[in-house]
C-alpha cells in the first residue's frame, strides 16, 4: 500500500484526521485520501491497526495453550477431510435459505401492507397483522421449527408433507416474515407524507400510490436491514438439522463427533464467511448506484 | 362576486367549516371562481389558506359546507374520490415530484395509471408540455438532480399532463430562493394567460397583484375581504387587511 | 443516562466473565489422601509400574483434579440403564443420581472406586458436563468422562481411551407396524429411511454396515430420533442395544427391537475419556482388568444389561 513520506504538508484547508475523500472522479481510491486532507491520520490509523494485530497474534500464538487450540481448531487434516464434506452439504443450506427468503420478502410485504392500511373498516386487518409479528417474534425460531417439523407429520393427516425440508422452509418463513415485516414499515412511514398527498392529488389510487410511489421508495431505503435479516435466515437454515436432517452445520457436527476436533466448524466458518462477504459489498454497491443516480451531493 | 372572466362557474364553495380537533380553521367560506378566472388567496400564515386549498382537492374531510366543481358536487356521498382528484391539479410548497422517478415518469405516472392513457399518447402530452416550459432536456434526470425552481415547474407540468379543471397553487414559490422564483411565476403567468382557471395562494403580492383577476384576504378562517387586486392592494375597505398589507410593505416584499 | 449504560453494560461484561459453569455437586472434597491399599502396603512414589489400581493412584495422587477425590463427569440427563436409582433432590442430574451407584455405569464407576483407593460415594464427585465439553481442549474439571462414550481411533488421537467397560453392540429399533418390523437381515433395511443421535457410532453402523439406499437422518439427541420415529417420518433408529431396551421399554409406545447389528465390522466399544496423556488411565485400566478378571463385570452387565442375550443378530 502505498504511503506518502512521513512529514507531507498538510494541504492549505485541510485538518489532519479529517475524512477520506470517497471513490469517484477525485483519483484513485488509495492515493486520493492520501492526497487530500487527513493523510496523516489515515497512516497512523493503518499503522496502528497493524501494530495492534501483530501484537495480538504473537500473544496468542506464543501462548502456551496455542498447540492444543491449534490441533483441536486448526489441524490441517480434519480440515482436508471436512471442508469439501461440508461445502458439499452447504448447498442444501443454500436451498433452504433462497426458498425461504423469495416467500419471506412477499410475506412481509403483505404484512406491512395489511399494517399501514388506514381507516375503520381495515382495522381487523390491521390487528392479524400486529398479531402476527408479534407472536413470530416472540416465539424462538427453533421452538417454531420443532413444533412445526415435529409437529405437523405427528397429526398423521393425509397429505401433510413430512418433509424436513418442507418444514424448515415454512417455519424459517413464518419468523423471519415478522422480523422483515418491520423492516418494510419503518421504510414505509419514513417516505414523507407529502409523497403520498402528490399521489393521491393526482389522482392515483390508494393502491397505485403505494404500487408506485411509497413502496419503491420504502424499499430502496431498507435494503442494507433488509441483507442484515437475510444473512442471520442464511445461518439459521441449520436450524434444519434439529429436524434431522444432513445440512452442512449437521455434517460438521459429525465429523467433529468422529474426531474429537472442533476443526470442522472453523471449516464452516469459512464458507460462511466467503458467502456473506460479496452479499456485503453488492449491497453496498446497490445502494451506492442508487444514490449517484438520484442525488446530487451522493459522492461528497 | 364574479369578476370580469364572464362563463360558467368552475369551482363554487359554499359555507366551508374544518376543524383540526378543537381548533376551527375554517369557520365558513363562500368562494366562486368563474372558468378561465384566477384567484389569489392571500393571508397570514394559519390563516387557512393551505387547508382551503387541501380541501377542495379531498385531501381534508370536510366538517360542513359544500363543494363544487363545473356543478358537481364533490362533497358528496359517495362520490369517486379519485375521479374527481384527477379534475383538479395541485402543486405544494415542497416534495412535491417523485424522488425515485426521472421527470418524464414523474409527468407521465398520472396519466397513465390514472386516467388509463397509452405510453405513447402521456409521454407525447408530457414532451409537448415539457418542451413548452422549457424543461425538454430534463426529461430523463432524476428530481434531486433538478433546482428547486425547475422541481416546481416540473411539479406544475404535472398537474396539467392531467388535464384538469381548475389548478390550486399552495405558496408554490415560498421554499425557493429569491433568484428561482421569477421562472416559476413565469410559467403560472403563461397558464393564466392560456386561460386556466385557478386559485394561487402565495405571499408574493407583486405577483397576485399582476395576474390575478381577483384577491382574496384570508383572515381567521374567513374571506375577509376581496375584490380586483388594484383595489385590494391600494385601498383596502378592512382594518385588519389594512394591516396584514403594512406588514408584508414593512417585511419589504412589496 | 450514558454514564449510567456504560457501567451497566461494564458490569454485565463483568458478571458474564465471572460466571462459573461447572458446578460440582456430590460428595465432600476429603483432605486425606486416598486410603492405602486392600493389602496394606504404603505404595512407593513416582510413575514406577504399580501392581494394583490403588497402588497407581497413589503413586499419581496428585494428577487428581481434585486431591482425594475422583471426580468423575457424565451428562445429565442420566439415562437407564446406564445410571438408575432415581432423581436425588439438589441434585443437578436429572432422571438418575449417579451418585447412588445404580445403573450399569453407575455400579461400575461404584467398583472401580473402590479398587482405586477411594470410598464411593464419599470421595467421588459427579460433575455434568455437555458433550462437546468431554473432548475440548485445555485443563478439564474432571479427571475422565463415564458416559457411553465409543472408542474411535480418530478420537483417541484428541483424548485418551481407557479400555473397554463395555463392548457395545448396536441394535434397530422401530414401532410395531412399520414398514422394517419384521425385518430378519440388514437386506431388509435396505430402503429403509434411519436416524441415529450426533456423537454415536450408530450412524457409522447405518452408514458402513446397513448402507441404505436413503439418507439416513441425524439429530441433536436421541429425543428428536424418537419423536420422528413415532411419526412415522423415519422408520428405525439405531442405537446401542442397552438404550435400545430402554426406549422400547419406557419412551416408546409399541416400540420393538428388529436386531442386533453384527459388530465385526464395526467393533465396539465404550470407554472412559481422559486428557491427553494423563497418569489416571493406566490406573482405571488396572481397576478395570482387575473387574473382568474376577468376575465383576459380567455380574455387573448381567444384573444391569441381562436382556442382550435373546436380540437376534440381523445378518
Amino acid at each position: 500500500m502505498a504511503l506518502t513520506p512521513q512529514g507531507a504538508p498538510a494541504p492549505a484547508t485541510g485538518l489532519p484526521g479529517g475524512p477520506p475523500l470517497p471513490e469517484g472522479d477525485r483519483g484513485s481510491k488509495i492515493l486520493g485520501p492520501l492526497r487530500a486532507e487527513g493523510a496523516r491520520g489515515v497512516v497512523i490509523a493503518v499503522v496502528s491497526t497493524l501494530v495492534f494485530f501483530s501484537v495480538l497474534v504473537l500473544v496468542v500464538v506464543n501462548s502456551s495453550g496455542w498447540p492444543l487450540i491449534k490441533e483441536s481448531f486448526f489441524d490441517g487434516e480434519v480440515f482436508a477431510e471436512a471442508f469439501p464434506k461440508v461445502l458439499e452439504k452447504f448447498w442444501r443450506n443454500v436451498f433452504i435459505f433462497c426458498v425461504a427468503e423469495v416467500f419471506v420478502l412477499i410475506v412481509a410485504m403483505i404484512i406491512a401492507v395489511l399494517r399501514s392500511l388506514s381507516g375503520p373498516v381495515f382495522t381487523p386487518l390491521r390487528v392479524l397483522a400486529a398479531a402476527y409479528t408479534d407472536l413470530f417474534r416472540a416465539v424462538p425460531t427453533i421452538l417454531v421449527i420443532a413444533l412445526l417439523g415435529f409437529g405437523a407429520p405427528a397429526l398423521q393427516i393425509k397429505g401433510v408433507p413430512r418433509s424436513d425440508v418442507f418444514w424448515a422452509i415454512v417455519a424459517l418463513v413464518l419468523v423471519y416474515s415478522a422480523y422483515v415485516a418491520e423492516v418494510y414499515r419503518a421504510g414505509i412511514e419514513s417516505v414523507h407524507p407529502s409523497q403520498v398527498a402528490s399521489a393521491r392529488a393526482l389522482g392515483l389510487s390508494r393502491r397505485k400510490t403505494l404500487r408506485f410511489v411509497v413502496i419503491p421508495q420504502a424499499v430502496r431505503r431498507v435494503i442494507p436491514p433488509l441483507l442484515n435479516d437475510f444473512i442471520g435466515l442464511q445461518k439459521d437454515s441449520a436450524l434444519v438439522a434439529f429436524l434431522g436432517y444432513r445440512e452442512a452445520l449437521r455434517e460438521s457436527q459429525i465429523i467433529q463427533a468422529e474426531h474429537f476436533d472442533f476443526t470442522p466448524y472453523v471449516a464452516l466458518a469459512l464458507v460462511y464467511v466467503v458467502i456473506t462477504i460479496p452479499q456485503a459489498r453488492f449491497v453496498d454497491w446497490l445502494v451506492a448506484r442508487d444514490r449517484r443516480r438520484r442525488q446530487v451531493g451522493a459522492t461528497l | 362576486m364574479s369578476s370580469q372572466a364572464n362563463g360558467a362557474v368552475a369551482l363554487r364553495i359554499e359555507d366551508l367549516h374544518k376543524s383540526f380537533g378543537k381548533l376551527e380553521v375554517l369557520r365558513g367560506i363562500d368562494l366562486e371562481v368563474d372558468e378561465h378566472e384566477v384567484v389569489g388567496l392571500i393571508g397570514a400564515s394559519g390563516s387557512g389558506k393551505s387547508t382551503l386549498l387541501r380541501c377542495v382537492n379531498l385531501l381534508e374531510p370536510i366538517d360542513r359546507g359544500r363543494i363544487l366543481i363545473e356543478g358537481d358536487e364533490i362533497t358528496a356521498r359517495g362520490v369517486d374520490v379519485n375521479r374527481i382528484r384527477q379534475r383538479i391539479g395541485i402543486v405544494f410548497q415542497a416534495f412535491n415530484l417523485f424522488p425515485h422517478m426521472s421527470v418524464i415518469r414523474n409527468v407521465t405516472l398520472g396519466p397513465i395509471e390514472a386516467l388509463g392513457a397509452s405510453r405513447g399518447q402521456a409521454e407525447g402530452l408530457a414532451t409537448e408540455l415539457l418542451e413548452r416550459f422549457g424543461l425538454a432536456d430534463k426529461r430523463d434526470d432524476y428530481p434531486d438532480r433538478l433546482s428547486g425552481g425547475q422541481q416546481q415547474r416540473v411539479a406544475i407540468v404535472r398537474a396539467l399532463a392531467m388535464k384538469p379543471d381548475v389548478v390550486l397553487l399552495d405558496e408554490v414559490t415560498s421554499a425557493l430562493d429569491p433568484e428561482l422564483v421569477a421562472e416559476v411565476l413565469n410559467v403560472i403567468r403563461e397558464l393564466a394567460a392560456g386561460g386556466m382557471t385557478m386559485v394561487i395562494a402565495t405571499h408574493e403580492m407583486g405577483f397576485a397583484r399582476d395576474i390575478a383577476n381577483r384577491v382574496c384576504f384570508l383572515d381567521d378562517g374567513v374571506i375577509l375581504e376581496q375584490g380586483p387586486p388594484d383595489r385590494i392592494f391600494t385601498a383596502p375597505e378592512q382594518e385588519r387587511t389594512q394591516r396584514f398589507l403594512q406588514s408584508i410593505i414593512d417585511a419589504g416584499r412589496m | 443516562m450514558r454514564k449510567v449504560l456504560t457501567i451497566l453494560a461494564l458490569t454485565g461484561l463483568l458478571l458474564a466473565a465471572c460466571a462459573e459453569d461447572d458446578p460440582t455437586v456430590g460428595g465432600e472434597t476429603g483432605g486425606a489422601f486416598p486410603a492405602t491399599g486392600t493389602t496394606g502396603e504404603t505404595a512407593p512414589t513416582g510413575p514406577t509400574t504399580a501392581a494394583t489400581a490403588a497402588d497407581c493412584a497413589t503413586a499419581n495422587a496428585d494428577a487428581f483434579e481434585s486431591a482425594g477425590t475422583l471426580t468423575v463427569a457424565t451428562g445429565t440427563p442420566a439415562f437407564p440403564p446406564w445410571w438408575e436409582g432415581g432423581e436425588v433432590d439438589g441434585s443437578e442430574f436429572e432422571f438418575n443420581d449417579p451418585a447412588k451407584g445404580q445403573g450399569y455405569e453407575g455400579a461400575v464407576i461404584a467398583d472401580l472406586t473402590s479398587r482405586l483407593g477411594f470410598s464411593f460415594p464419599d470421595q467421588v464427585t459427579f460433575v455434568p458436563i455437555g458433550f462437546n465439553k468431554s473432548f475440548a481442549p485445555g485443563p478439564k474439571d474432571f479427571d475422565f468422562v463415564l458416559q457411553q462414550i465409543s472408542y474411535l481411533p480418530e478420537r483417541d488421537e484428541a483424548v485418551d481411551f481407557s479400555e473397554s467397560y463395555y463392548d457395545a453392540e448396536q441394535a434397530v429399533v422401530t414401532t410395531k407396524g412399520s414398514p422394517i418390523d419384521g425385518a430378519t437381515s440388514i437386506a431388509d433395511l435396505a430402503d429403509a429411511t434411519l436416524g441415529a443421535p450426533i456423537g454415536t457410532t450408530s450412524l457409522a453402523v447405518i452408514e458402513d454396515v446397513i448402507q441404505p439406499s436413503v439418507e439416513p437422518a441425524v439429530y441433536d439427541d436421541l429425543a428428536g430420533a424418537i419423536q420422528d420415529l413415532k411419526n412415522g417420518s423415519i422408520d428405525g433408529v439405531v442405537v446401542d442395544l442397552p438404550s435400545a431396551f430402554f426406549i422400547t421399554a419406557v419412551q416408546l409406545d409399541k416400540g420393538v427391537i428388529v436386531g442386533q447389528i453384527p459388530t465385526e465390522e464395526v467393533p465396539e466399544y465404550f470407554g472412559m475419556v481422559f486428557e491427553t496423556g494423563s497418569p489416571l488411565v493406566e490406573c482405571v485400566n488396572l481397576g478395570l482388568q482387575e473387574m473382568k478378571a474376577d468376575g465383576t463385570l459380567d455380574a455387573l452387565e448381567q444384573e444391569w444389561l441381562a436382556d442382550a442375550t435373546d436380540v437376534p443378530v440381523l445378518t
